[in-house]
């Protein structure tokens, strides 16, 4: 058995700025996780509110009518100024974290509209700065450079659809030789952290450009040194460059891995991967200690909070069962937000909302799950949004990771929570 | 709350089935992001493991590349048993194809210590004697410049066997490895020593190796026999007593106890196995957990040094996180940097192989400078093979973590 | 409108048509083959893909059993690229009468199926998940089939002999001329262009449709009533052999590994309407602990997606002209010359997949009769075109392939190791811009992943090389992603429902296919 001042279940974006937040506050944190978590696909953007469901131009003009429309909704539960502090929180650790001279650029006051790999717009609050230059509403035409090599990112088909939005665009193709024949970005990120390959790269390029064009690759520009491979680009072409991410895994998201666990790591707080929950220890209300799944012998971990950040349905934290059942299966909390028995889960178009897509582990105003009164929960696991269509995932991972740990800290500290906060 | 477990998951290939593609492991494999000879965990694993028919020849190659460090197990968040499947894959070829007698002869520490530990001062010269061991990497495809390690010339068990003992105490089973029995005895002294500081009562019980090499190289029924007479030695020391753990600091061996030879090789249900693979803890967990409860001495002296600590992929296989860090941490004045590298690339016997030394050496390239980087004199890590490539890699001096605390405990 | 003038115009693309199509072709006809949507679209490419043995016939229907394991030699012969010899266990589970098991034997014996007992503990050894409680097992000589590349590699076979391959073309009317059946319009469904085809004699091969189509024709009476049956693709092969229960037929008793996955089947239910596609959870959750009793432990196991499939069971009203087996799983040729006085007109429906080749038969040989023509059958030697080998097709060929080019070949779909170049030459050949057609090609997005990863890069390259607007491309990507979900949504649980999240997150997430130009008005706002 191991004692904490916190744990932390779930190593995404929300549980790992929750643990380094609770670090830096002092706790002795421990995050454990079944694996590496949700950074490694998702685009690296904290998009905040995209969609509400008509696109929203400005966060934060729209979050408060939001939260009063959505009481259901994680933000109704975190309010504005949650979301306002954390983007500030993320953008100081970006700037203090292990990738030199890496920033994220952007506000909650607009949107930014980024084009997606097929070309679409994709609204974000605040994005790296190596995305930054795809704005739409920046002035100048656009090439999308792609490779044959690159099976995960098709120029000209982006170009395309942002020709119909508007947007003077085209595709081209450059050359890469590659070893292996379906590398993915993350393989040509690290050519790009190559100051030699990068600069015969910039030339082949710079040839096919024309005067007033700026540049946008797929998000590969550099793994460890994203900021020197950029600007570097930047410069030798003489222009705007900007990444458009594409399919997983996510070099952005990489990058913002890093960072968060770099925070968590100089804040003190302990990472273990590998570690699934496979056992509760209950007390009343309250979690006593959870156990993980190590060899041989599982190990417990006891601490008199914990925070569950281990995602929805996507990491199978929520799973519906073959008998229609559907279950927290981290802690076994109580869930909100599904269909009355009877009802469709699912209806059979696509891109409708699905019945299922709002179900979460049930929380009060703080947080704070049904049934567990030591349990925060963050992130995908809170129920109410359809984070891949508000495009609102990063943003409810980061403000109620925050959120939570706050809580926690002020809680631990005999300090009222709203006092903290 | 836990997944549930029935036959169907009970094969390995069962959990092929939580596979989402997401590319998770493809981020996190140390070879296939140096080498395009081996595609990748989700390509190896899950993927290719449903063109598998168990009965049909096995019809890849690349799998042989795949160097078994088991970082993809550890990161896949949907709990695939990626590097798992793959060593199942990987003995089907192995056997298919003849197994060399390179990988008869370097999987097995036992009859080479026993052979090299009299003639210590020859084996090693022949070990360091470059025209020999260009012969060897041309008859026998040993690289030339894989990092050997030199035979001590004395056993560990000898010391054991002299020590006195103290009297009282927590007994406790120590299970010291091949690498510490023939090439780091002084390993196995420091760790009596720091659990006899701790007032533990030491039994070292006649043992041999655990057939990780073996397995790891996809000599699956050679391992099932070492690891089994293995188990069957150590498991009488511990049945009479829930309380009676084994402890060992060779962190791959513990690994290949707790869990990789049940699962990999298929023993899941060998009772002994079981019990052992229970009560077995990695010395640095097993200290962690100590001063967790309070029952650490703390009297730990100032050590006015920097030291780089690396976890080894195995030591990251016991999903226990990085308990040496926690306790470096605890020596005053002692500056440690976490290396934030995958691997050293060593993989056991794999950097050894003259098809597979580069790779090797490319996978730990990550790793070497950031010991570079850190400005320390000393690496500390959990696992000997990986130590002597660190070494190797770096020209710095390597350590296992008690090292530095059996100093600053002054024993 | 264009019109064609052919021998003998197949309507109906599934197994039987194209069949008929190749041996009407080497029979020396020149034909024309249509299908209101892709070839074995429909029934033929919605069954679990056995070759039975023959065994499920022994007892119930002696006959069928015969002509199962007759065709089932035949096929391995011809269609061997398309075959893979998977043999096939019946099995005695706990809930099935212990007694039929030496009936079975027997009924094997009288019908030639091949058929040797083994001890249970054997067949436990070769299939470990198999249910322990097993009692008796029979090996036989089950197969599985392609059923795609069989009715395309007849199709082509037919081609290079001069054939016309129609597919999207829907029959809209009939050529009559007094009693005579003089060959019929079709209306591309792509183009709306109509095609007048002139032809001697017209084969009604359209299966569960075979009673509209006759009605189209004019002829009254034929009956077909479609038996609708679901069936249920797991992510992986569970089994390795082809799983019977050794019972009398029934629901949910069939377990066949086909490809990289295996196949549960299959339910029966009549329905008034071949094209109903209804999945009910109640049968789903029927066929789940189907099979669990032949794979304890099924329902943890990954479920892909559930599919219907509709038989033809023919009933025909003018009892007295039914062909002389009473059994509506046999297959029903009518001579509607002999039935009903209309000359230049034969429908062929019933039947089961297996004999597919034999049905083609004998309508040629029907059609030869109405053009008092001798022209001897040879598709029982003449292997396809792709099977000339004969070797069967293994289940590691993609991928030793792709061993083999391991840094030379991309894969687009990697579930289903599809590479590049084989996406573009399939694109190329079909010209379509459909990629549900190259699917049924490739099994692109037929994985685990359902299309999360390759669909994307299908597109992409679907735009590159065929010149679509970003329009086209948007559409063609929303089209596969909606015929993916059909089959998806009825089954969602467990593994699949964490993909199907992943998948969300990617498409609507990541690149925002909801919110490409054309889908939402973004355009202005930009």
């Amino acid at each position: 058995m191991l004692h904490y001042d916190a744990v932390v279940i779930g190593a995404g974006t929300a549980g790992l700025v929750a643990g380094a937040r609770l670090a830096e506050g002092g706790a002795r944190v421990c995050v454990v996780a079944k694996g590496v978590g949700s950074t490694h696909l998702a685009p690296g953007t904290i998009d905040v509110l995209g969609y509400a469901p008509d696109r929203v131009a400005s966060p934060a003009a729209a979050l408060p009518e939001f939260m009063t429309a959505r009481a259901d909704h994680p933000y109704a539960l975190l309010g504005p100024d949650a979301v306002a502090e954390s983007l500030g929180w993320l953008k100081a650790r970006v700037e203090a974290g292990p990738l030199p001279g890496y920033r994220y650029a952007g506000e909650l006051d607009r949107n930014l509209l980024l084009p997606s790999a097929i070309g679409a717009l994709r609204p974000s609050a605040l994005v790296p700065e190596t995305m930054a230059g795809g704005d739409a509403a920046l002035p100048g035409r656009v090439a999308v450079v792609g490779s044959r090599s690159l099976r995960d990112f098709h120029a000209s088909l982006c170009a395309g659809n942002l020709r119909r939005a508007g947007i003077e665009a085209r595709g081209l193709e450059i050359d890469i030789d590659v070893e292996r024949a379906d590398e993915n970005a993350l393989g040509l990120a690290r050519r790009f952290d190559d100051a030699g390959w990068r600069a015969a790269f910039a030339a082949r390029l710079a040839i096919k450009l024309q005067a007033d064009e700026r540049v946008g690759l797929p998000a590969m520009l550099g793994a460890r040194d994203p900021h020197g491979a950029w600007s570097d680009l930047e410069q030798r072409l003489g222009r705007r460059v900007f990444e458009i991410p594409t399919l997983p895994p996510s070099v952005p998201g990489m990058r913002l891995f890093e960072i968060l666990r770099s925070a968590l790591r100089r804040a003190g707080g302990r990472l273990v991967i590998g570690a699934e929950v496979v056992d509760v220890e209950r007390s009343g209300q309250a979690i006593a200690a959870v156990s993980t799944r190590a060899g041989g012998h599982d190990v417990r971990y006891a601490a008199p909070w914990f925070v569950l950040a281990a995602g929805g349905f996507a990491s199978g934290a929520i799973e519906l069962d073959s008998h229609w059942v559907t279950h927290e299966r981290v802690l076994g909390l109580p869930l909100r937000g599904l269909p009355a028995p009877g009802e469709p889960r699912f209806v059979a178009e696509y891109l409708a909302e699905q019945p299922m897509a709002r179900v979460g582990v049930a929380v009060d105003g703080e947080l704070r799950a049904e049934g567990a009164e030591n349990v925060m929960v963050v992130g995908a696991a809170l129920p109410g949004a359809v984070p891949w269509s508000e495009a609102s995932g990063e943003g409810i991972a980061l403000a109620s990771g925050s959120r939570a740990a706050e809580l926690v800290l002020a809680r631990a500290g005999g300090t009222p929570a709203g006092a903290a906060a | 709350m836990s997944s549930v477990t029935t036959p169907i998951d009970e094969l390995l290939r069962g959990s092929l089935d939580h596979c989402v593609k997401c590319t998770i492991c493809e981020t996190q494999c140390p070879v296939s992001n140096v080498t395009p000879l081996f595609p990748g965990p989700k390509y190896a694993g899950p993927q290719a493991e449903r063109y598998r028919v168990s009965d049909e020849p096995s019809v890849e190659w690349s799998v042989d590349y795949c160097s078994g460090c088991g970082i993809c197990s550890m990161s896949c968040p949907q709990g695939v048993k990626i590097a798992e499947i793959n060593a199942q894959a990987r003995h089907k070829l192995k056997v298919q194809k003849g197994i060399p007698l390179r990988d008869r002869i370097i999987t097995r520490p036992t009859w080479l210590g026993r052979a090299g530990t009299p003639v210590a001062p020859l084996a090693n010269f022949t070990l360091g004697f470059r025209p020999l061991r260009v012969l060897g990497e041309k008859t026998l495809g040993v690289h030339r410049n894989g990092p050997a390690p030199k035979f001590a010339g004395r056993r560990f068990s000898r010391w054991a066997r002299s020590h006195a003992a103290p009297a009282t105490g927590r007994k406790i089973v120590y299970f010291h490895g091949c690498g510490t029995e023939y090439y780091e005895p002084w390993e196995g002294q420091k760790v009596v020593e720091i659990l006899e500081h701790n007032g533990f009562r030491v039994e070292v019980p006649k043992q041999d190796c655990c057939g990780l090499p073996l397995q790891s190289s996809g000599l699956f029924d050679d391992a099932r026999k070492v690891v089994l007479r293995l188990a069957r030695a150590l498991a009488p020391h511990v049945r009479d007593d829930p309380d009676t753990i084994i402890v060992g600091n060779a962190t791959s061996c513990t690994l290949m106890l707790k869990r990789e030879a049940r699962e990999i090789l298929d023993l899941e249900n060998d009772p002994d196995l079981a019990l052992v693979a229970e009560r077995t803890y990695d010395i640095c967990e097993l200290l962690l957990e100590l001063h967790d409860r309070g029952e650490l001495k703390t009297d730990f002296k100032p050590v006015n040094e920097r030291v780089a600590y690396h976890a080894p992929c195995q030591q990251q296989g016991h999903y226990i996180g990085k308990p040496a860090l926690e306790l470096l941490a605890l020596i005053p004045e002692l500056e440690v940097s976490e290396m934030n590298a995958r691997c050293c690339g060593i993989a056991g016997t794999y950097g050894l192989k003259a098809e597979k030394y580069d790779i090797a050496m490319a996978v730990g390239a990550d790793l070497f400078s950031q010991v570079r980087d850190s400005g320390a004199d000393t690496v500390a890590c959990d696992s000997e093979t990986c130590r002597w490539q660190i070494t190797h890699g770096t020209g710095r001096s390597s350590v296992h973590p008690i090292d530095f605390l059996h100093r600053a405990y002054g024993l | 409108m264009t019109t064609l003038s052919t021998d003998v115009l197949v309507i109906g693309g599934g197994a039987t048509g194209a069949g008929v199509a190749w041996d009407a072709a080497l029979r020396g006809f020149d034909v024309v083959l249509v299908d209101r949507g892709d070839l074995a679209e429909g029934t033929s490419g919605r069954f679990h893909g056995l070759v039975h043995s023959g065994g499920r016939y022994a007892v119930k229907d002696p006959k069928a059993a015969e002509e199962c394991i007759a065709e089932n030699r035949i096929l391995r012969r011809i269609a061997a690229d398309c075959i893979e010899d998977i043999g096939g266990f019946f099995v005695t589970t706990p809930w099935d009468d212990p007694a039929y098991a030496d009936r079975f034997k027997d009924g094997c014996q009288a019908t030639g199926v091949d058929c040797e007992e083994i001890d249970p503990a054997l067949s436990l050894r070769e299939e470990p998940r198999l249910n322990p409680d097993i009692s008796r097992v029979f090996r036989v000589p089950d197969a599985n089939i392609d059923v795609w590349k069989t009715v395309w590699a007849m199709a082509h076979g037919a081609q290079d002999r001069g054939a016309r391959v129609l597919p999207y073309h829907a029959a809209v009317a009939f050529r009559r001329d007094g009693d005579r059946v003089t060959g019929a319009r079709v209306r591309g469904a792509r183009t709306g262009e109509e095609i007048d085809v002139e032809a001697r004699v017209t084969v009604n091969a359209s299966g569960a449709w075979a009673g509209r189509v006759a009605d189209l024709a004019g002829i009254e009476g034929v009956r077909v009533l479609p038996g609708r049956g679901i069936m249920i693709a797991m992510n992986h092969r569970l089994v390795n052999t082809c799983v019977n229960r050794c019972q009398m037929p029934t629901d949910g008793d069939i377990l066949v590994p086909i490809r990289t996955v295996c196949v549960i089947g299959t339910t029966d239910e009549h329905t008034g309407d071949p094209d109903d596609h209804t999945v009910r959870e109640s049968e789903v959750d029927a066929m789940l602990d189907d099979g669990e009793k032949l794979v304890p432990g099924f329902r943890q196991a990954r479920a892909l997606r559930v599919w219907t499939g509709v038989r033809p069971l023919f009933e025909d009203a003018k009892a007295s002209d039914t062909s002389t087996r009473d059994v509506t799983r046999a297959h029903a040729l009518l001579d509607h010359d002999q039935r009903d006085g209309v000359t230049g007109f034969v429908t062929i429906t019933g039947g089961k997949l297996t004999t597919f080749r034999l049905m083609a038969e004998e309508t040629m040989n029907a059609v030869c009769r109405q053009l008092g023509e001798h022209r001897p059958c040879t598709t029982q030697t003449e292997p396809l075109p792709g099977s000339e080998q004969r070797e069967h097709y293994r289940l590691g060929e993609r991928l030793e392939r792709k061993e083999e080019h391991l840094s030379g070949a991309q894969l687009i779909c990697e579930c289903e190791m599809v590479t590049r170049g084989k996406l573009e030459d399939a694109i190329r050949r079909r010209a379509t811009t459909n990629l549900d057609d190259i699917r049924r090609l490739l099994r692109l997005g037929m994985g685990p992943c359902q299309g999360g990863f390759c669909i994307y890069r299908a597109t992409g390259v679907l735009h590159g090389l065929d010149g679509l607007s970003a329009e086209q491309a948007d559409a063609a990507l929303q089209h596969f992603l909606q015929e993916r979900w059909k089959g998806i949504w009825p089954i969602l649980y467990g593994d699949q429902l964490r993909q199907a999240r992943l998948d969300d997150w990617i498409f609507q997430g990541v690149l925002g296919v909801a919110h490409t130009p054309s889908s939402d008005g973004d355009r202005s706002a930009a």
